[in-house]
């Protein structure tokens, strides 16, 4: 995956947890659960929804790296990179 | 076939612990013991007509757009969207104190602060310090018992006012006699005098259908009728149950939503400590039925009435077998939008002493008696608020602690569980978790969200 289809699929995420979700002037280095208001359960979401959809096992310790839309990029793109 | 999660109890907050691992999770399995789901909240028939055993209202009211109300919080966890659901808000409630006071209270936080200023104009101010405090107050930091009436007496310092505000409080939602932890006043406090009360249009039994339907197409599994006998561990981990008939059922990690010390009774070999003498308490309600159009001075637009007489209230154990002195009168149709039916209902709640009720079980008849007795009492009782119905009743039923324990196993037949709760649901296995009632979010909505929020913190990481 590249960086912008890593990004494109956390945005669709979050789009399914809230269908309301406004992405524009979205700052791609602030955090996402501030700018979108996410609270902590809507964002076990987007790791739950990695899982089922990448078959991707996120450990608790990790989710500070799912903050941003870049650092999601910088996590993930090894992880995700045959898929 | 192994299941990843096991979920004890097909209350709502069990239906909602199996709905969102289901979201994620194949194969989650949900067993209930009953014939019906619903826990407390379910239904019966008499006489062709579905009756609801324990609704009068549903807290937590929030409009569709406040996204971190409980209620808006809760639909997307379990990826409900709140269009398919029609809430129809209460008329207005009140608090009565008989012959000292009376607070209106709504939907309209406004109203009772209103009612607040013109009746205890003296106590206003302290009134706003107390709403700060609570709109800055975080009830789901971990903390210690802290009592609610030291805190209102020293905040509020009008002894009638704080004990006019703790008794729907109480009376929805506290498992412990005569005071309240704060967090847990905080979280009522704000469900019914912030949020407010609301219902949904159709029945429970519509609610719980929409639920179970919607775990179903998630993939998960429901067994009814399907009681557990014991929870099989091995080196102090949970690794499956056996039922009441004998089979058993292997998997990675339980939930059980029906309660502390009911959960501990099924691990063999666990010496459940009485590490409190806190008493549990016990209800009773009776649900009368009358004609809609009998000619009636009842009154048209309250939804709840919560009353007491005396300037103390006193929620505790009764001496007798009900104290009449206090309860609740609610009306379930008069809800904003519900179209008026041919019968009307009024349900009224009092606090009742299990143990002599357990004790009269044992002569059928004079239960039975004593049933029929309690709701003639309890309809007095309400008249001198309401006005006469008691004529018009074609249809009334008592239920008892006898009869929640019956149907519910709760021990005692204590609708709100043990008076300790275990608010991050660690009861002392790796893999063993308890939601619901004695996890201590009470309410549909609060139980629901205790499902939800034990299975995030607990379960959904791991899986």
């Amino acid at each position: 995956m590249t960086s912008e289809d890593i990004k494109n699929l956390i945005l669709e995420i979050i789009k399914d947890i809230d269908d309301e979700a406004d992405f524009e002037g979205l700052d791609h280095d602030k955090a996402l659960r501030d700018q979108l208001e996410l609270d902590s359960m809507d964002f076990l979401d987007i790791v739950m929804e990695l899982r089922k959809r990448h078959k991707l096992q996120i450990p608790e310790e990790d989710y500070p790296h799912l903050a941003t839309l870049n650092s999601c990029v910088n996590y993930l793109q090894p992880l995700l990179k045959d898929a | 076939m192994r299941h990843p999660l096991l979920v004890i109890g097909g209350g709502l907050s069990g239906l909602a612990a199996a709905i969102r691992a289901a979201r994620f999770i194949p194969e989650i399995l949900l067993v209930e013991k009953h014939s019906r789901l619903g826990g407390l909240n379910s239904y019966f028939y008499r006489n062709n007509t579905l009756y609801e055993t324990g609704l009068h209202a549903i807290t937590n009211y929030a409009d569709p757009g406040d996204r971190q109300a409980p209620i808006n919080r809760l639909l997307r966890q379990l990826k409900l969207q709140r269009k398919d659901f029609t809430f129809c808000q209460q008329m207005q409630s009140e608090v009565v104190f008989r012959h000292l006071e009376s607070l209106t209270f709504s939907n309209d936080v406004g109203v009772f602060n209103t009612e607040v200023r013109n009746k205890f104009p003296r106590a206003a101010v302290r009134f706003q310090k107390m709403l700060d405090f609570i709109k800055h107050f975080d009830p789901f930091l971990p903390s210690p018992f802290r009592s609610t009436r030291c805190f209102l007496a020293e905040i509020l310092q009008a002894p009638l006012l704080a004990e006019m505000i703790l008794c729907p409080l109480m009376f929805y939602g506290s498992s412990r006699e005569n005071d309240i932890d704060l967090s847990q006043f905080v979280i009522m406090f704000r469900a019914i005098f912030l949020e407010g009360m609301f219902r949904p249009l159709g029945s429970i039994k519509d609610l719980i259908d929409l639920l179970t339907c919607h775990y179903l197409e998630l993939g998960g599994h429901v067994r009814k009728n399907c009681g557990v006998k014991k929870i099989l561990t091995r080196k102090n981990s949970a690794i499956g149950v056996e039922l009441d008939d004998g089979e058993i059922l292997e998997c990675d990690y339980i939930l059980s939503t029906i309660g502390h010390e009911e959960t501990l009774r099924l691990i063999s070999g666990t010496r459940v400590s009485n590490s409190t003498n806190l008493t549990r308490l016990g209800f009773v309600e009776t649900m009368y039925q009358l004609p809609q159009q009998s000619p009636t001075t009842l009154p048209k637009n309250k939804t709840i009435i919560f009353f007491n007489d005396g300037e103390k209230f006193l929620y505790e154990n009764p001496l007798d077998f009900v104290d009449f002195r206090s309860g609740v009168i609610c009306f379930p149709g008069s809800f904003q939008g519900i179209p008026q039916k041919s019968m009307m209902e009024i349900r009224s709640t009092h606090l009742a002493n299990y143990g002599k009720w357990k004790h009269l079980s044992t002569t059928p008849d004079q239960y039975s008696d004593k049933k029929q007795d309690t709701a003639r009492h309890s309809a007095q009782m309400l008249e001198n608020m309401i006005g006469s119905f008691a004529t018009n009743i074609v249809y009334e039923n008592t239920f008892t602690p006898v009869t929640i324990e019956r149907y519910t196993v709760k021990i005692n037949g204590a609708i709100y569980g043990s008076p300790e709760k275990i608010k991050d649901g660690n009861i002392g296995y790796p893999n063993l978790f308890l939601a619901g009632t004695d996890q201590g979010f009470l309410g549909i909505i609060g139980s629901m969200l205790s499902g939800v929020s034990i299975v995030n913190q607990h379960i959904l990481p791991k899986l």
